[in-house]
């Protein structure tokens, strides 16, 4: 059994993630960001998701031990929202107030094709959305992978690493395809 | 997957070696506490005691179809009548936040009497995930304190037991179908009940007019749904606004307040859509209230917001 554990940065939808993992046979729990690395190894995990925070900490909050994770895992991460947001800045990106923040229903464009974690998700979706803040500039060793009209970093990922992150929640019942992206994620984590 | 089969097992064998000697649990009547009291009873029997508390704030007829759920249910319980209480309770309350804390601080009061008379140790509640999800704590934000949750004292003497805890509530409906119960599909409603649905103080008038708004959305949803009209929603109900517009009733200017009519789908209540009512089914909703509730209500309203950015309940 796959084994990924949900980091707990606060977010109202910690708790989903880890309710969509179990549900999709995932073995997982819900761990503090406070959790150390070494821990995670022993527990040999096969993949971690960063969750979304409390109010503003995407912006300049060092979210505990998150540092940590994304330099030293070899394993799959999958930053949402203020986990994406995090994750942009640990590698040189930018994370700024958004000029339009986005709450609830939003439509996203996929732009590129034959990305593993949106494999069977069509160009047009509609996400489920709840950010304050956003990516305002990526980090060069990632790549675009999804914008929407008022947002236009929605998901990118490393162009190495395994290490995914999306603005959007693909964990909120109302994310049309959020299902089948957590099924992806679980598919790379079980390599 | 979830499997409510093996859930029940678990728990009622949890329930049987933790809990020694008498347990009160807080039954409103909802899908939530029904399911619980059904585990816990199953587990201790008759040591477990039901306590429904009429707060007041009760919709059209709740409390007397609760008090024959508890007898159908078989289960040994209390009734308390605290309308009273509650009304002054909140008097000249107008926070959304101090209501809840007043109304959640109450109920455990009434919990504690109970449990002193009857040598009871233990608090049962159906609490969910939403509750303390949306209640905060030390790393997440509060967007409302559930009554279950943001009342509970720090210094209180009883042992709380949650075996819903970690469960959403269409989880809980899983378990509720697998037991039978004919609440299984009814709509979540608040523990502060009308409360929370009147902005503003909730006076004992302002609670008669949206508690008879509410029958009426209530009956004219779950006629248009039994036809076939509409899908059935997560929630559906009617708020009160107490703000003044103009209107003509009979040749005469009317200035009275506003009713909000509120509808949404969802699964677990930690997103929702608005509802697409037909147009056929707001159009009785709203002949309706402003024809019953007269000089009172003159203008109907209909919520269009998602969650996020708003929530279910308007507090």
């Amino acid at each position: 059994m796959v084994k990924i554990f949900v980091i707990d940065n606060g977010g109202q939808w910690t708790h989903r993630e880890w309710r969509t993992l179990r549900d999709l046979d995932v073995q997982t729990k819900i761990l503090p960001n406070t959790t150390d690395f070494e821990y995670l190894l022993n527990q040999e995990v096969n993949g971690l998701v960063l969750s979304g925070g409390s109010p503003r900490i995407g912006l300049t909050d060092k979210l505990g031990k998150c540092s940590d994770y994304l330099e030293k895992a070899d394993f799959p991460i999958l930053g949402i929202c203020a986990g994406h947001q995090f994750m942009a800045r640990f590698f040189g990106g930018e994370v700024k107030p958004s000029k339009i923040p986005e709450f609830g229903k939003i439509e996203i464009f996929i732009l590129k094709d034959k990305i593993k974690l949106f494999e069977g998700v069509p160009k047009k979706s509609i996400v489920w959305e709840s950010h304050n803040d956003e990516v305002t500039i990526i980090p060069e060793e990632f790549e675009l992978l999804a914008e929407s009209n008022t947002c236009k970093i929605q998901a990118m990922h490393h162009r190495t690493k395994p290490l995914f992150g999306l603005q959007f929640h693909p964990e909120v019942e109302h994310t049309v395809y959020g299902e089948k992206i957590f099924k992806n994620f679980i598919r790379m984590c079980e390599k | 997957m979830f499997n409510a089969k093996d859930f029940i097992k678990n728990t009622v064998g949890l329930l049987k070696k933790n809990i020694r000697g008498k347990a009160l649990i807080a039954f409103s009547g909802g899908v939530d506490s029904t399911v619980t009291s059904v585990l816990v009873n199953r587990a201790i029997g008759d040591r477990l005691i039901a306590v429904h508390v009429d707060t007041g704030y009760m919709r059209k007829n709740e409390s007397s179809e609760v008090r024959q759920l508890m007898d159908d249910l078989s289960l040994n319980y209390r009734f308390v009548d605290a309308s009273k209480d509650f009304y002054e309770a909140l008097k000249g309350v107008v926070d959304p936040e101090e209501k809840r804390k007043i109304i959640g601080a109450k109920f455990i009061n009434i919990f504690e009497k109970v449990a002193e008379e009857e040598k009871i140790k233990y608090l049962i509640q159906g609490t969910i995930a939403p509750d303390w999800i949306e209640s905060g704590d030390g790393l997440r934000d509060t967007i409302k304190s559930h009554h279950n949750v943001g009342g509970l004292p720090k210094d209180m003497k009883l042992s709380l037991i949650e075996p819903l805890y970690d469960l959403y509530k269409d989880e809980v409906r899983k378990l509720a179908r697998e037991l039978k119960l004919k609440i299984s599909e009814k709509q979540p409603f608040p523990g502060p009940g009308l409360a929370i649905r009147i902005i503003g103080e909730a006076t004992a008038e302002r609670t008669k007019i949206v508690r008879e708004a509410c029958y009426i959305v209530e009956n004219e949803i779950e006629n248009s749904v039994e036809k076939g009209i509409m899908e059935k929603p997560w929630q559906y109900f009617a708020v009160l606004v107490p703000v003044k517009t103009v209107g003509v009733q009979g040749d005469k200017r009317a200035y009275g307040n506003i009713i909000a009519v509120r509808a949404v789908q969802s699964i677990d209540a930690m997103t929702c859509a608005y509802s697409e009512i037909p147009q056929e089914v707001l159009d009785r909703i709203s002949t309706k209230i402003t024809n019953n509730l007269g000089d009172k209500i003159n203008r109907i309203v209909y919520d269009i917001t998602n969650k996020p950015p708003a929530t279910v309940e308007w507090e």
